[in-house]
């Protein structure tokens, strides 16, 4: 039992740190860059990320064991994991708008975006690559949507505090915030060996 | 320009290269004359590279390029090859400063982007190869360099269950990088800074205390690979970094609370790192994670405070 406990801990801290799907596998990238100006900005977007992740993973969990292997169709599982994601969506949009207005508001436009992000895509493929049973690709979502809106978060206070410097023209916008990324990106290899997940 | 003088001399980043200069005359003294070469090629590298940006922003170079340059050779290993050390310090002031606007503007801490570059870049030349200290009583001065090639590091002794004596690690003749073995003199240096106030003692000091509360945590814990906490605390490049690095003013958080948060996050990340990682060293890693976090702790702190304000 403790063995398998210590299995979920490895997998939600390893997609945290050690294998972040923004800063190791620079999965994600277009939002990450487009809505990283603000902390407040950010901040929604990375609940809305970790929210579709942890429940897309899972229900593409659930519909490549029950209907995409059985029936051999892995040929068709990145228009499925696709339709999958995208579906959730919009039903998480209907929803959210019923019970919480707040949050609502507070997700705006990010939440249709997120159908196009291809971390989301990128953490359904990995969990059927990696052979992730359906609570491993529980934590796996929700660990890698966390790891990104930690890095998001990181990108956006960053970006925020920068607003009075001076960045040499060529390189102002996304120029900057891609070097910015890229020494993240040297920073978080430290963590490399911490978890064997 | 030129009747402003070609340098912006700066008075804390003078101090700073005041107190490093014991480190300096330390690692010649034990690792040899080329210890100042290095340390030469990596300044007049880093001056080279800001020089050819505060043309374009027709600035001044400032004097802190000095003692990023100085604090980034004292941190290699000896015997680098003077291409890598050059790489190196201009990928850190080129990358970690000069592209975000220049001195005060920077992020990260130039002297650590740099050296964690070519860190990930050399791993054969950052970390496998160590060489003896001289130990008669001469030292370095009559000799360029040193030759006595050793396995390992005090660090990577302990590590295997070796023993390394804490006299040893304070007086600093062990094996490691130029100017981070001798404890002593980076901790009469970082006296200095905090009492002329030139350093914030906060950062230092909750990044020692965030360490060694977890390595004793881990060590009496009885973790496989965990290293006694003083002979952690005092080996490798901790002192260094705890002293020097973590203390930069630009790249650390503005509060006080928040310099507090930011200095225990290093100290545990180092420990985690060091303990758990591939990595030997995990200073270096922290301090970068620490720079990456900086304002988003900034931000939090503010942000907690204005809404206590509101409230009360």
């Amino acid at each position: 039992m403790s063995n398998e406990y210590m299995g979920y801990f490895a997998i939600f801290f390893s997609a945290i740190f050690t294998q972040n799907v923004l800063l190791t596998y620079y999965l994600g990238m277009c939002p990450f860059l487009g809505a990283s100006r603000e902390v407040k900005t950010a901040a929604g977007l990375g609940t809305a990320v970790t929210l579709v992740m942890t429940c897309t993973t899972v229900l593409n969990y659930i519909v490549y064991k029950y209907l995409i292997v059985p029936y051999d169709l892995e040929y068709l599982r990145f228009i499925v994991f696709i339709i999958v994601i995208a579906a959730f969506v919009q039903v998480a949009e209907i929803v959210i708008e019923r019970l919480s207005e707040k949050l609502y508001n507070a997700l705006g436009i990010f939440l249709p975006l997120i159908t196009v992000n291809c971390a989301i895509l990128g953490v359904s493929l990995f969990m059927v690559i990696r052979e992730y049973t359906l609570g491993l690709s529980f934590f796996y979502g929700l660990g890698s949507g966390l790891g990104w809106m930690l890095a998001i978060l990181a990108m956006a206070g960053i970006r925020q505090k920068m607003t009075k410097s001076r960045v040499p023209g060529p390189l102002a916008g996304t120029g900057i915030a891609l070097i910015i990324a890229g020494i993240m990106a040297i920073a978080f290899m430290g963590f490399s060996g911490v978890i064997k997940g | 320009m030129a009747d402003k003088g070609i340098i912006k001399w700066q008075k804390p980043m003078q101090k700073v290269l005041y107190a490093l200069t014991p480190a300096v005359l330390a690692s010649v003294y034990f690792f040899g004359w080329r210890s100042l070469a290095v340390l030469a090629a990596a300044n007049l590298a880093a001056y080279a590279s800001e020089y050819c940006f505060a043309r374009y922003y027709k600035d001044q170079v400032t004097s802190a390029v000095f003692v990023s340059a100085t604090l980034f050779a004292l941190s290699l290993p000896p015997n680098i090859p003077f291409s890598m050390a050059v790489i190196g310090i201009i990928f850190g002031i080129v990358f970690g400063k000069m592209v975000f606007g220049g001195f005060g503007k920077n992020v990260f801490n130039p002297a650590i982007a740099g050296r964690a570059f070519i860190y990930i870049n050399f791993s054969t030349e950052m970390t496998g190869r160590w060489f003896e200290p001289f130990r008669d009583k001469l030292g370095g001065l009559s000799s360029y360099t040193t030759d006595a090639v050793c396995g390992a590091t005090p660090m990577q002794v302990l590590k295997s269950g070796g023993e390394v004596s804490l006299l040893d690690l304070l007086v600093g003749n062990t094996a490691g990088c130029f100017g981070e073995t001798c404890a002593a003199l980076l901790i009469i240096g970082g006296l200095y800074l905090f009492f002329t106030k030139t350093a914030n003692y906060r950062l230092t000091l909750s990044c020692v205390l965030a360490a060694a509360g977890l390595q004793a945590a881990l060590y009496y814990g009885g973790v496989q690979g965990a290293l006694p906490p003083l002979h952690a605390l005092l080996s490798g490049g901790f002192v260094l970094a705890a002293i020097f690095m973590v203390t930069d003013p630009v790249s650390a958080p503005k509060s006080d609370i928040s310099r507090w948060i930011y200095g225990a996050l290093i100290g545990v990340l180092t420990v985690v790192i060091r303990t758990f990682s591939i990595w030997a060293e995990g200073a270096m890693f922290a301090i970068l994670l620490g720079n990456m976090f900086a304002p988003l702790i900034d931000y939090a702190v503010n942000e907690i405070k204005s809404k206590k304000k509101k409230a009360a």
